[in-house]
């Protein structure tokens, strides 16, 4: 067997958010949703991506004369990209000596993966954390993610997917048996919406938030023994201004967890927007329609979290993460 | 403000006291507030008082132009009135002992006597021994100095120690100045004038102390005479009864006890030193349970005891937890009640906790509370067991390494018996890397190993220079500079006639060396060997070149060094060079001996040598002249990108056994605490996991250094007055700090979380 390998974005250490107790998160790179508001656009194509900081350019146009294809060019002594001649060749990143250019994302084996996130493993042990892989989507990488976190268990690390929910049946359950918990993104109820917003519908995701539900139910209804693992479920629905973090939508996803997911939903985050990621649009050389946006104000939220109550959400699983605005 | 336990119960046992603060932490209520005992009125005034002369200057440490903070034990009142009479000026300066006796006799003996209202614990003093005798060396013994300083090694001695104040809690100064006495006459019947003549200086000087206590008892007498409140009466009264007591003779009261200690400190001040003071826990132990047990000391009073002595003395180092001679936990009641003084007041402080695996579980959860709550870097936490292995590794046996103790910035000893010069000693492994630089150029070294093999010869070179230096001194420091006070509560100096600081003294004279700049060396060697050595990118001598001229004209180069793998990053190439520079410098200097026939060893700290880069330059690791360089073993700032775990994780990669500590500096955003419960149990889970990792030393401030900045701007804002940090070993109200150690502070890494 080839040795496998996966594509990362990035890998975040001392996660608190990414699921229970102090985690290391993969990101992987890959999505096949398009959400307009994405946070890690660097992270929806599978393949690497070059991207140039600003900050950190000194302008010395070593990238321009290493470029072979006319993709960076100096017109008038300073740096000009085009992205649609890059054939991510990858010259410039090696011809810069301040890693203003750089590749959006890394390639790792799979030895070499588990020997990063076991660095951790005794603050796993000591805060109740673990290793979550999230994205991008990381049902894109499935072979590699099932071993990876396979391998994980065995070394007696818990694991967390978290997830779009968007992938093939086949994907998601050859990991779930590696997978302890579950984050599960509902990001709009409203399936026309959620084609509009990110390019695909979300009965395939619904199906999918079912299977793990199934699986969640099976697996803890049998006595804990030796050996034996549950699984937790944690939704999370990103508060994004005018698109998901409408009363309607709030309403509408509390209410359907409440009927159809009530026993097996440990906690609901909704997770605040921010536009952190601007300076990613800005590196990859792309607008971001968000780009305006600032953080929310806490009596949008506030009000949201009434609708999700009313609407039959349980004030013990509900949780608001993420900064707000002050006023 | 929570108030988790009223202090009007103050028939409450501690036991009740510490099961309440149990379901107060397990029911998961968070302990935000700042102080969870509440103040009486009269502490309340007492720490006013304190903060006020604190905050005034009167307790600055350092020069008014380059403040070192606020921590002095004396308090500023001018010069010392009687300067032109001291023995050594009327009679002529001469390098002894005896002489060195009269002049502190002479001083203490002038010291006015203050007894403030509402005050149970008393004393103060206001003038040291640097102030008012000549510390001068020979010009021969300076010329060494400057040639060993051009080579990176540097470090005028003055006492960095700890006392065993068992000794006299046990003996009273009475029964010291029995001994010194004796042995003196000993030393007379013998025909050893010399030993006599220190002798008689020691004997001086104890009975300058019991002479001083005893002035309080007095004037506290007359104080009470005239007092007309009855509770400021009785005040006096029991000051006069305990001062007369213990003046002479061994504390009885847990009282005395705290009074005793807060004397044996600030005479031990006097000379003006870095000392630490030993285990208060195992100091208090019986005298608080037999006072206990008598009925006489309620919790409320046992803390306010301690925080009146920590108010004045401004925080000495202290150590709790540890082990006992079995290796049994250490921890007991006062343990407790010391952190408790320190949580009644807040403000500033010096006490280390020493974990190990088996330390009691709800002290140690209560020591994270504390820190959590206070946000202040107090307690320190250090590992004991790793200490204990440092001292025993470096020869000092099972019976005596047991007992060692935290007792300063980043250092341990054993109390009485070790003399270890520390926290003076400078090696800046800078010179000797630059020396390699050239000399690799000039010989064109073609691989890493053998730059490296050049690299040790240098470090070998300075090693030797520092011990040259340190020599040249020891022959002298006897004479010029005896530690004549702390002598007195060692195992030894009384006995054999010999100050602790001259041969034999005490029985362990380890040198410990501060070590400056190895992670920038690390980066720079890391880079080098990349592109150099690997990618064959540069030449050595264009390295050279490059930080001769701050690199000046080659910024792209630049960008090469500074963007290769930095160390604090737990990467494993570039932290194996760090760990393979600790390990040269704990092989050639553990193969080097002092005077007293003792190794030199190793601290993985520098207390200040990294806020005058300019006497550095530039260095291959991209550093620009002016840039500081890394704190001790904390990454050079600005290159710890990975989070706290990475960087803890490079930091625990050293075998600190065979150094002399190494601290981790955290400094933590408020805000990744917001919405969390139970912050203490961060601190706690994290700096279990550091130690079993391997780490030693923990100095943690969570504090928002976008605050720090603005107190910067207005240090008159009252907001930002009371603000304490931790400096670099020892903690300072911040706006009492140089401008260039707030500077340093504020541009350290905040971590936003783990
Ligand atoms: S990756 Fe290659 S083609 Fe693309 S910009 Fe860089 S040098 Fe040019
Ligand atoms: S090589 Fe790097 S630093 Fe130089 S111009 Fe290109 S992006 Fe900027």
């Amino acid at each position: 067997m080839a040795t496998l390998t996966c594509q990362t974005i990035e890998i975040s250490r001392g996660t608190t958010h990414d699921g229970p107790g102090l985690r290391t998160t993969v990101f992987l790179k890959g999505c096949p949703l398009r959400c307009l508001w994405c946070q890690n656009p660097e992270g929806i194509p599978v393949a690497q991506g070059v991207w140039w900081e600003a900050r950190k350019c000194i302008g010395c146009l070593s990238c321009v004369a290493a470029c072979p294809t006319g993709a960076l060019q100096a017109p008038h002594g300073e740096l000009v990209r085009d992205p649609t001649g890059c054939t991510i060749c990858g010259a410039c990143v090696e011809a810069c000596p301040s890693r203003a250019m750089a590749l959006t994302g890394r390639e790792w084996t799979l030895d070499a993966l588990l020997h990063e996130v076991l660095k951790d493993k005794e603050y796993y042990q000591a805060f109740g954390g673990g290793v979550t892989v999230s994205g991008g989507e990381p049902l894109g990488q499935a072979t590699f993610v099932a071993e990876f976190l396979r391998r994980l268990q065995k070394k007696g690390v818990h694991t967390a997917l978290d997830t779009c929910g968007l992938a093939p049946e086949s994907a998601l359950t050859s990991i779930l048996p590696y997978t302890d918990h579950v984050l599960f993104d509902i990001k709009l109820l409203d399936s026309e919406l959620h084609q509009r917003v990110t390019g695909h519908g979300n009965d395939h995701i619904l199906r999918n938030l079912s299977i793990v539900a199934e699986t969640l139910r099976m697996r803890n209804a049998k006595p804990p023994s030796n050996g034996y693992r549950t699984l937790q479920l944690w939704i999370r629905t990103p508060l994004i201004p005018n698109t998901t973090a409408t009363p309607e939508n709030i309403g509408a996803i509390s209410t359907y967890i409440h009927e159809h997911l009530a026993d097996v939903v440990e906690r609901w985050e909704l997770c605040a927007f921010n536009s952190a990621c601007k300076q990613k649009y800005d590196k990859l050389g792309s607008p971001w329609p968000y780009a305006d946006y600032d953080l929310m104000d806490q009596a949008t939220i506030d009000s949201l979290r009434e609708v999700a109550l009313s609407a039959g959400s349980d004030p013990d699983t509900l949780v608001v993460s993420g900064l707000t605005a002050r006023s | 403000m929570t108030d988790i336990i009223a202090d009007h119960r103050v028939s409450a046992t501690l036991t009740d006291e510490r099961a309440a603060r149990d379901r107060a932490s397990r029911k998961g209520v968070v302990m935000q507030a700042p102080l969870q005992f509440r103040q009486s009125v009269r502490i309340r005034r007492l720490a006013q008082r304190s903060r006020e002369l604190a905050i005034s200057g009167k307790r600055r440490l350092g020069t008014e132009e380059a403040p070192l903070g606020d921590h002095a034990c004396w308090i500023h009142i001018g010069p010392f009135p009687e300067l032109d009479q001291m023995p050594s000026r009327v009679n002529g300066y001469e390098a002894t002992g005896e002489s060195w006796g009269r002049d502190y006799a002479f001083l203490v003996d002038h010291f006015p006597v203050e007894i403030h209202r509402d005050e149970r614990i008393v004393g103060e003093i206001h003038w040291e021994m640097h102030m008012v005798r000549q510390y001068e060396w020979p010009e021969r013994v300076k010329e060494v100095g400057r040639w060993a300083a051009e080579l990176g090694a540097s470090g005028y001695s003055s006492l960095h120690t700890c006392p065993d104040l068992a000794i006299g809690l046990s003996q009273g100064w009475g029964g010291i100045l029995k001994r010194i006495k004796e042995s003196r006459q000993k030393y007379l019947d013998l025909d050893h004038p010399e030993k006599a003549s220190y002798l008689l200086g020691m004997q001086l000087i104890c009975e300058s102390v019991i002479h001083f206590i005893e002035r309080h008892a007095e004037q506290a007498l007359e104080l009470a005479a005239a007092e007309t409140d009855a509770w400021q009466k009785q005040t006096y009264l029991r000051i006069a009864r305990c001062c007369a007591h213990i003046a002479r003779h061994p504390p009885r009261t847990y009282y005395e006890g705290v009074q005793w200690i807060h004397f044996a400190v600030m005479m031990d001040r006097v000379v003006g030193h870095g000392n630490g003071y030993g285990r208060l826990d195992l100091y208090l132990i019986d005298l608080y349970r037999k006072t206990k047990s008598d009925g006489e000391l309620s919790d409320e009073e046992a803390r306010e005891y301690l925080a009146e002595m920590f108010l004045k003395l401004r925080g000495q180092f202290f150590s709790l937890g540890g082990r006992d001679a079995a290796l049994k936990d250490a921890t007991n009641e006062m343990s407790f009640v010391v952190l408790e003084a320190y949580d009644l007041i807040g403000d500033y402080n010096n006490l280390g906790v020493m974990w190990h695996p088996d330390i009691d579980r709800d002290f140690y959860n209560y020591a994270c509370d504390v820190l959590a709550r206070h946000g202040e870097s107090i307690p320190v936490l250090v590992n004991y067991d790793l200490m204990r292995e440092a001292e025993l590794r470096s020869g000092i046996p099972e019976e005596d390494a047991w007992k060692v103790v935290y007792s300063g910035c980043q250092w341990f000893c054993i109390p009485g018996k070790e003399y270890c010069d520390q926290d003076v000693n400078s090696l800046n492994i800078l010179a000797p890397m630059k020396r390699t630089l050239a000399s690799a150029a000039a010989y064109e070294i073609g691989d890493f190993e053998g730059f490296y093999a050049l690299f040790e010869e240098e470090l070998t070179a300075t090693a030797e220079a520092l011990r040259t230096w340190k020599n040249t001194q020891y022959e002298l420091l006897g004479s010029l500079w005896p530690e004549m006070f702390t002598s007195m509560n060692s195992h030894g100096p009384i006995e054999r006639g010999v100050d602790m600081v001259d041969n034999r003294g005490v029985d362990y004279q380890y040198t410990s060396v501060n070590i400056l700049g190895i992670p920038n060396v690390a980066d720079a060697f890391h880079a080098i060997k990349r592109l150099v050595f690997e990618q064959r990118r540069y030449t050595l001598a264009e390295v050279e070149a490059a930080i001769e001229t701050n690199w000046v004209g080659r910024e792209p180069m630049r960008q090469r060094f500074l963007n290769e793998d930095k160390f604090g990053n737990d990467q494993d190439d570039v932290d194996a060079i760090f760990v393979r520079i600790t390990e040269s410098l704990a092989r050639i200097l553990g193969s080097l001996k002092n005077l007293r026939g003792q190794e030199f060893r190793a601290s993985l700290f520098h207390f200040q040598g990294h806020l005058t880069p300019e006497t550095i330059g530039a260095t291959p690791d991209g550093r620009l002249a002016k840039e500081y360089l890394a704190h001790g073993i904390n990454p050079q700032v600005g290159r710890a990108t990975t989070g706290l775990l990475a960087t803890a994780n490079s930091i625990a990669k050293v075998d600190q056994r065979k150094f002399q500590g190494g601290p981790m500096q955290v400094e933590l955003q408020p805000r990744f605490f917001d919405g969390k419960e139970d912050i203490w149990t961060y601190i706690r889970d994290f700096s279990e996991v550091f130690f079993r990792k391997g780490g030693i030393q923990i100095n943690l401030n969570i504090m928002d250094l976008n605050k720090l900045r603005d107190a910067m701007q207005h240090p008159e804002n009252p907001d930002y007055q009371n603000i304490i940090v931790r400096v670099t070993g020892y903690a300072s109200r911040f706006i009492c700090l140089s401008r260039a150690y707030q500077k340093e502070f504020v541009e350290r890494m905040n971590f936003e979380g783990f």
